[in-house]
């Protein structure tokens, strides 16, 4: 399933600003570099504000939406550049080889449109076979919705949160997409509902061979179903690697995330939490962005270049100068 | 071992005839002096309601709620007495509490001044004491809530309700809306809080939560507690198919256990 040689998305060195008619373009993400590959479950953690979303736009190709665009870098998916990529690449891949399941579940369904109109709409741009009822049933059947038949003429205000996510899920998956990016599918639902949601994701992936990235702020989720972990920090990947390889994390973002998590904590223990804030967009300091709240900061750390991820891709990388520091914490 | 508050078979009734909803059925809770107190439940379970309820803030159809001993409703009035800022409220969505015109030290100063009866300039100093106590600088108190972050507004929103000087906090769902560090932070204020004597009420579906903070936990399903008692207890060994379930489905290590007893 996974092709070790070939990968379907790289990232690298991706670089993402707001241009600004009269002050300097701002520069949300800096130093963005991750693969994923064939069928394989990414998982990117970060706090909010950290990038994570915009480094998905640019994979679906709706950063000029939020006034943003790709400054310099690679996105690269199957060969094809999508940082610099024309509205019609876009047009031929976003909804067909790259599926999007946004944020709010409760916003992401047209209101007006009945959840039957609402999947052939995103089956209309697909080419696969079958009428487009018969394919909306199999979608609904796919992602597991009983009364298939009474929920194609609901409207979305009719149904419970998992039930809207799991139709956004059912749109996404339309056209059978090579890669599914789910943007904190589970924010505001239930943890019995998320927990459903998360088995689906994983069925998904392994039926179908579905790269899917999971964008998330819970760690403790992100280990539960992912194969590799993307951890950003102030518009930066500090750290790659596998769930495996992250229980003994080179980044000291990732000790002190690993650290604040509660399902690990001793209840009633002093819980540790991260120092201050993640600098301000445009207020990133000299050096690495981690300095000013990182535990191990040496001399070296707060001066030149934000460092990049450190080792060879595909193994565990780290973006800290200091990471032998680390060892044994 | 006194009681602060109790409820006594409170049942909350919304609507009439086809569209009636009974939202809690026959509920009865005690909650001691400052204890960590724990309601869990998913959405629709009823537990938000039952939070307003003994905020003074619904009305019970049936039943009755009371705070030291005496009702806290008559009719549809609630606290009439001193009590009512006795206990105080944290919502789920601090954007949404907050007056977006105002900065956090006017928020805080505002409720401290109507608390307190004093002056606007001793109500800002004792704002600021609170706000510094909860961890926001002096130079984000003169910030609105857009310019902060979402676990600085939950934070100026819990020092609102302390400016109260309240002896029960009750949140609803105080984490869902911010990061796993912002809830750390959180997190170790309440168990501050906590060691100062407040009791805490924490309504809230994260298991995880519930299980770091609270000595006891009402499991809620459908307007009834299906499940209640020492927290460490119910997370060891829980008896209610509903309870093995809802523990099953936290991510992480503490799932993973609950999915493995619950598969044998």
């Amino acid at each position: 399933m996974t092709n070790t040689t070939k990968k379907l998305l790289q990232v690298a060195d991706l670089q993402i600003g707001i241009p600004h008619p009269r002050r300097e373009t701002l520069v949300i993400v800096n130093k963005a570099s991750f693969d994923v590959g064939y069928g394989e479950m990414v998982g990117i953690v970060g706090e909010s504000g950290s990038g994570k979303t915009m480094v998905c736009r640019s994979m679906i190709g709706t950063l000029e939406r939020r006034g943003a665009k790709v400054l310099a870098g690679q996105v690269l998916f199957e060969d094809q550049d999508l940082a610099h990529a024309s509205e019609a690449t876009w047009k031929k891949l976003r909804g067909k080889a790259i599926g999007y399941v946004p944020q709010s579940a409760l916003a992401g369904p047209n209101p007006v449109l009945t959840i039957g109109a609402q999947l052939s709409e995103a089956l209309k741009k697909s080419d696969t076979k079958g009428t487009i009822a018969e394919q909306s049933k199999a979608l609904l059947d796919l992602v597991k919705i009983r009364r298939i038949d009474t929920v194609m003429k609901q409207y979305p205000n009719q149904l419970s949160g998992g039930m809207r996510q799991r139709v956004m899920i059912a749109c996404a998956l339309a056209s059978s997409p090579k890669l599914l990016i789910a943007d904190e599918p589970t924010t505001g639902l239930d943890v019995t509902v998320q927990a459903q949601i998360m088995v689906l994701l994983k069925e998904i992936r392994n039926d179908f061979g579905t790269a899917i990235i999971l964008i998330s702020h819970d760690l403790a989720l992100i280990d539960d179903v992912c194969d590799r972990v993307v951890v950003m920090h102030a518009g930066a990947t500090v750290e790659v690697g596998s769930v495996a390889e992250m229980t003994s994390p080179r980044h000291p973002y990732t000790v002190a995330l690993n650290q604040s998590r509660i399902d690990i904590a001793v209840p009633g223990s002093e819980l540790v939490t991260i120092l201050g804030n993640a600098p301000s967009v445009g207020q990133w300091p000299d050096g690495c962005r981690f300095a000013g709240r990182c535990t191990i900061v040496q001399n070296d750390c707060t001066s030149g270049d934000h460092p990049p991820l450190f080792g060879d891709r595909g193994a565990h990388q780290s973006a800290c100068l200091h990471a032998d520091l680390l060892k044994g914490r | 071992m006194t009681h602060i508050i109790e409820a006594r078979d409170v049942s909350v009734t919304f609507g009439s005839g086809a569209t009636k909803v009974e939202a809690v059925k026959n509920v009865s809770l005690t909650l001691t002096t400052g204890e960590p107190l724990g309601i869990v439940g998913e959405s629709g379970s009823g537990k938000s309601t039952l939070a307003r309820v003994l905020a003074g803030l619904q009305p019970p159809t049936s039943g009755e709620v009371l705070f030291d001993g005496k009702p806290i409703y008559k009719g549809n009035k609630s606290y009439v007495g001193d009590e009512r800022h006795l206990v105080q409220m944290v919502f789920q969505d601090p954007y949404a509490s907050l007056n977006p015109q105002l900065t956090a030290l006017s928020a805080v100063a505002e409720a401290v001044r109507i608390h307190d009866k004093c002056d606007r300039k001793s109500a800002e100093a004792k704002a600021l004491e609170l706000l510094q106590s909860m961890g926001i600088a002096s130079m984000d108190a003169a910030k609105k809530p857009r310019q902060l972050s979402g676990g600085q507004r939950q934070r100026v929103s819990v020092a609102r309700a302390l400016s109260a000087n309240p002896s029960v906090l009750l949140a609803d769902e105080p984490t869902s809306a911010i990061d796993q560090s912002a809830q750390a932070q959180l997190l170790n204020l309440f168990r501050g809080l906590l060691n100062q004597g407040l009791a805490i009420v924490l309504v809230s579906h994260d298991l995880g939560v519930i299980r770091y903070l609270t000595k006891r936990v009402y499991v809620m399903k459908d307007g009834v507690f299906v499940e209640s008692g020492d927290t460490e207890s119910i997370f060891n060994d829980p008896k209610q198919a509903y309870t093995k379930e809802l523990l099953a489905s936290i991510p992480g290590t503490l799932g993973v256990a609950a999915r493995k007893k619950l598969q044998g």
